[in-house]
């Protein structure tokens, strides 16, 4: 029986190469820290227009509102804050880079959620979400989403 | 150009413009058997130096395994025997071993995706290695052992992975494409993809009016392929089955529609797109796999669902065969050369014998 050789620390995933594959995924980069929890969120602009084609209200952090929210254990709501939203470049895919911060409710501790998450997935079928945490230079992933679903246990390593 | 890969690439076009007067289906082809593929590797081997030898032989590690990939050598290297690098003589002995382990329309379909990357090369500018030499055989395992082994063949729009001695019989992941999707060399017209293309559409266009049957959702490539590595601000890596183990729908909803509520014709056209997917490896590969999958229990229990446009004439057009144990997907994408036109992406899974059932992580 085969089995998987070396340490569980891997690399983020995104899923292609724009020279050779035009569907690439988003990635959730998440950086914890000591009194709440930061993040990138990478969405490829060529797969959001599918998405926002079904779903057009508002601005890129209002889709993402519509489609993100964060939760405790026990069902306490975190709240959810786009600091800003900045275009990218990355394999040669453009991407709008969303900035937020995710607020643990009070008395919680920073270090573990409940993601939910449909962005883009909602509609486009093959599009993954990969969600990774930051270290140092590296990143170590956490768990991917692919439509149906949209939940996803995050604990900081 | 190296004369090797020239050579190699002659010798491709050479067999497919000699071409079959009958179609793949009722060629002979290769039994599939592992002991004959095992004779054809020990064969093969002799005729390598020790760097080849190398490249050719592999441990059988879940990594290992994973690593194959749809995407062109320039993103995803490989490691295997390049074919493109054998002399005349070592050609001939890995002909043999393709020959022993592909049907006749498997060793077409080789040939045919090898030859739409001679035909891409001339417009790969980046580079990315789109080149019908940029396609390799690698053995994972001992073939003449009664442990599990693999033999992995591909490159650009081809991914073989045929498990044996495995707890299951494996002939999956098959991933398949073709850019372009038609094209012409030395006055002869290819068309790589052309028996399991129209079999996904004639079955897409024979349930389109059912309901259920459209697929919600769009598609810009096939739902269970590779993926690749990368964090933004670094090179991205990968492009392997790091997805593997997938996970796959359950429950009746957004599947398509089940074959057991098809009329026979309907029912007929399902079984003809699963056969044109499982036409590529030798019958003693695909045999028990396509009995598990028409076992009428089964079939009846398999959805076929579809997106978009039926013809596939339309980027994001896609059909999809879901059942207890098979997955069969295709894809219509733009081209990457010529992004007005399209090209196809197909994968066939097999939701229990992937790697025959033997890779864990």
């Amino acid at each position: 029986m085969m089995r998987r050789a070396g340490p569980s620390l891997v690399l983020a995933l995104l899923s292609a190469v724009a020279q050779s594959h035009p569907a690439p995924g988003s990635m959730l980069k998440i950086d914890f820290r000591a009194s709440d929890v930061q993040a990138e969120y990478w969405v490829p602009v060529s797969e959001l227009d599918f998405a926002r084609a079904v779903d057009t209200g508002g601005s890129f952090a209002d889709y993402l509102l519509r489609h993100v929210s964060l939760e405790s254990a026990d069902g306490a709501r975190w709240r959810v804050r786009v600091a800003g939203v900045r275009e990218a470049r990355y394999a040669d895919h453009a991407y709008l880079v969303a900035d937020l911060r995710l607020l643990p409710p009070a008395g919680a501790a920073p270090r573990a959620f409940v993601l939910q998450d449909d962005a883009v997935t909602h509609e486009v079928r093959n599009h993954v979400i990969y969600v990774v945490a930051m270290r140092g230079a590296g990143a170590e992933l956490l768990g991917m989403l692919q439509y149906p679903a949209r939940r996803l246990e995050i604990a900081a390593p | 150009m190296r004369i090797a890969a020239f050579l190699s690439m002659l010798f491709v076009a050479a067999v497919a413009a000699a071409g079959p007067a009958q179609t793949c289906r009722e060629a002979p082809g290769g039994s599939g058997d592992a002991a004959a593929i095992a004779a054809a590797v020990q064969k093969l081997r002799t005729l390598l130096g020790e760097s080849q030898r190398a490249a050719l032989d592999k441990p059988l590690t879940f990594d290992a395994a994973i690593h194959w990939s749809n995407l062109p050598v320039g993103v995803v290297p490989r490691t295997g025997l390049r074919l493109g690098d054998l002399d005349a003589a070592q050609s001939a002995a890995a002909r043999a071993v393709f020959s022993a382990a592909l049907s006749a329309c498997g060793l077409e379909l080789l040939d045919e995706v090898r030859l739409a990357d001679d035909w891409l090369k001339a417009y790969d500018q980046r580079p990315i290695g789109w080149d019908g030499g940029n396609y390799y055989l690698t053995v994972l395992g001992d073939p003449g052992a009664r442990t599990p082994w693999m033999l992995q063949l591909g490159g650009h729009h081809l991914a073989y992975n045929f498990t044996f001695n495995a707890r299951l019989p494996g002939a999956t992941p098959l991933f398949f494409g073709s850019e372009p999707i038609r094209f012409e060399i030395q006055g002869r017209t290819h068309e790589p993809l052309d028996a399991q293309s129209h079999a996904m559409s004639k079955l897409a266009g024979a349930i389109a009016g059912l309901p259920g049957a459209r697929l919600s959702g769009t598609f810009t490539d096939v739902v269970k392929g590779v993926v690749m590595n990368g964090t933004p601000g670094q090179p991205m890596t990968g492009g392997t089955d790091t997805g593997f183990p997938q996970s796959y729908p359950t429950g009746n909803v957004d599947r398509g529609v089940p074959v057991g509520k098809l009329t026979p014709a309907q029912r007929q056209l399902a079984r003809e797109a699963v056969e044109s997917f499982a036409a590529f490896p030798g019958n003693a590969i695909s045999a028990p796999l396509l009995a598990a999958y028409l076992d009428p229990q089964a079939f009846d229990q398999t959805f076929v669902g579809f997106a978009g446009d039926t013809a596939l004439g339309a980027k994001g057009s896609y059909v999809r065969i879901d059942g207890p144990r098979v997955w069969m997907e295709l894809v219509v994408q733009p081209a990457i050369a010529h992004p007005q036109e399209l090209h196809y992406h197909a994968l066939w899974r097999d939701k229990s014998s992937d790697y025959g059932g033997e890779a864990r992580r």
